[in-house]
């Protein structure tokens, strides 16, 4: 198939973009998408500051409180060593420097960035893990409630397995389905369902000790599944496999957000990964502690890591971190 | 004394040797658990030839001492006869009634002390304040010596089986207190963090997360506070005299300078400790082990 990929390079938040397409199907992709793009994205995140305390525990503010009354010499090293964005009196630094961003139903977004740029911190904010000091996280247009205790529609995967040991993996999966209280007939239906779409049927009653490595993924994906949540929040989940498990699970996280549509949120440090998976590329800069640039990859997935089109948005993605580099080596 | 190095001793033995006959079949099932994945039910004949040589060796040794005669036969008896005193002690019912008794104390004590030093080990997790202040308390009553509550105990208590639980409780209560305010907060972060994206909080998240996840090292520390409440029960039953338990048998024994009955009574006390620890906590802590899958590298 001929793909004439329309890369648009976009700026952030703004959602216009450029049709630019040949294939039939690509056509009826875009129509889909112009559907959409009035509506009000399914997450948002609005205007995020977020700092920690880098010398405590995050978001201690009676350590924070101590720390600006007493000026000690470090305080003062720490002001030679650290660059303009560090909030020196207080001992924080900032991490997410006024972050918006906005995704939209059924998309697929992976945001790629060099480590501790907020990667991380951002997919905990949208989690509802961790709390922004400043702005808001919309979803569907409405502030999401503070007072809340969590929010089972955005569910995460973390990057090391955080299954639970004591349960084999059907009791894993069923696990979040068990604290809301659903019945034990459509418990079973839901998560026999979902270990069967990740291929672990066979598996339902081993122990989590006795998978490898991506299989215990699998039972992450399919705990997370079984929820039933609006959003995937996935943090760098397959940064420990080996390189063929990890094709073959991107063939299968493919097919998964094919066929439930599921919004996905990929966060990951490989820029292979990124766009090889997303609608949508969004860089985070550890500069900026924004977002710098986003792109937007209109070739069909599966997509061949080989193609040339890739390899030209891989080049302009590498180039935008050397210029980050650069600029943190000026400074 | 002998008892101790004797413990010792088979503790250093990773095939679990057993002394009695009573716990050699705990050894025996013990085995047969460490290869349940898999081999089942599989009888290790090394094992009880262990067992038995060991007790050769050893009763031929303690015989041979009694042959070289350098105490009295009054004071350093043969084995035969420590058997024949086990014999009569069995007939005449004492020892059973003595087993009885020190076993409901044991149990009663412990139980107690599971379930004050729970309640408090968890409030300790849940208010962070009272948990720093009564984590450097109870350290401090942890290692102090549980014989030293004893003339506490008679003056408030009496020479009473109250007066006993008292010391057992004080001896093993602050180890359940400790243990499960570590265990709980050494729960690795991620098991909470991912449960509470999940939607769980408040009493789903102690109940379902917490509890499960802390259960390895919960297991050690009731194994610990289960061999404090021992130490402190013998203790107290020799000191708090009620006319029953093992302690007070021990304590006539000396009474009457009969060193058969002592040595009779030590064996049962040695052998009802090995069969608790390994029929019980081994045995729980071999299945959490193994569900986990922390035991790999034993195998």
């Amino acid at each position: 198939m001929c793909i004439d990929a329309s890369m648009a390079l976009i700026e952030t938040s703004s959602y216009t973009n450029k049709i630019n397409n040949n294939s039939s199907n690509q056509e009826q992709r875009e129509q889909q998408r112009e559907e959409t793009l009035d509506l009000t994205p399914i997450l948002h995140v609005k205007d995020v500051y977020k700092s920690f305390d880098y010398k405590n525990n995050k978001n201690n503010r009676v350590s924070k409180i101590a720390n600006y009354e007493c000026i000690s010499r470090k305080q003062q090293q720490q002001q030679l060593l650290s660059n303009s964005t560090s909030n020196l009196r207080t001992f924080t630094h900032d991490v997410l420097n006024g972050v918006d961003l906005r995704i939209r139903e059924g998309e697929f977004v992976t945001i790629v960035g060099p480590s501790g740029c907020g990667k991380s911190t951002l997919l905990n904010i949208i989690a509802g893990l961790d709390r922004p000091d400043s702005g808001s996280l919309l979803i569907r247009g409405a502030a999401e409630d503070r007072n809340k205790a969590s929010s089972t529609n955005r569910i995460m995967i973390f990057q090391e397995s955080a299954l639970f040991p004591w349960l084999n993996v059907q009791e894993n999966v069923e696990f979040g389905l068990k604290i809301a209280k659903v019945h034990k007939d459509r418990r079973q239906q839901v998560v026999g369902k979902y270990i069967e779409m990740v291929g672990l049927s066979k598996f339902s009653e081993s122990l989590v000790y006795q998978l490898s490595g991506g299989m215990k993924q699998r039972v992450a994906i399919a705990r997370a599944l079984a929820m039933e949540p609006e959003v995937l929040l996935m943090d760098e989940p397959f940064a420990s496999l080996d390189v063929q498990t990890r094709d073959l699970i991107h063939d299968e996280l493919v097919g998964i957000h094919k066929t439930t549509g599921k919004t996905i949120l990929f966060v990951t440090h490989n820029i292979n990964e990124a766009v090889l998976l997303g609608d949508r590329v969004i860089i985070l800069s550890s500069v900026l502690k924004n977002i710098k640039k986003e792109f937007r990859i209109d070739i069909p997935r599966p997509r061949d890591p080989e193609s040339p089109e890739l390899y030209e948005i891989k080049k302009q993605i590498l180039k935008e971190f050397e210029s980050d580099l650069q600029i943190a080596k000026r400074k | 004394m002998i008892c101790r190095l004797l413990r010792e001793n088979d503790d250093d033995n990773d095939n679990s040797v057993a002394i009695s006959s009573t716990t050699s079949l705990a050894a025996e099932k013990e085995s047969t658990l460490r290869n349940d994945n898999s081999k089942k039910h599989r009888f290790d004949i090394t094992d009880v030839a262990n067992v038995a040589l060991f007790l050769a060796v050893f009763v031929g040794l303690w015989q041979l001492v009694t042959l070289l005669e350098i105490w009295p036969k009054t004071l350093l008896p043969p084995p035969a006869q420590v058997a024949i005193s086990i014999s009569e002690l069995i007939t005449s019912n004492s020892l059973i009634i003595g087993i009885a008794t020190t076993l409901w104390r044991l149990v009663a004590g412990f139980a107690i002390s599971i379930a004050v030093g729970g309640v408090v080990g968890l409030a300790m997790v849940k208010f962070q304040g009272f948990g720093k202040t009564m984590s450097s308390f109870a350290v401090g009553l942890l290692t102090f010596p549980s014989i030293a509550w004893i003339p506490f105990a008679i003056l408030l208590i009496g020479f009473n089986d109250l007066g006993i639980l008292f010391v057992v409780v004080m001896a093993s209560v602050f180890s359940v207190m400790i243990s499960t305010y570590g265990a709980i907060r050494n729960v690795p972060p991620i098991y909470i963090r991912a449960s509470k994206n999940m939607g769980a909080h408040g009493f789903a998240l102690f109940r379902h997360v917490m509890i499960p996840a802390a259960t390895p090292s919960l297991i050690g520390g009731m194994r610990q506070a289960w061999s404090f409440a021992w130490h402190a029960l013998i203790g107290a039953e020799m000191l708090i005299t009620t006319l029953s338990g093992l302690g007070y048998i021990l304590a006539v024994g000396r009474e009457f300078n009969d060193m058969s009955q002592i040595i009779a009574v030590m064996i049962t006390i040695f052998a009802i400790g090995l069969l608790f620890d390994r029929a019980i906590f081994l045995r729980l802590e071999e299945k959490v082990r193994s569900r986990w899958g922390l035991n790999q590298h034993a195998e």
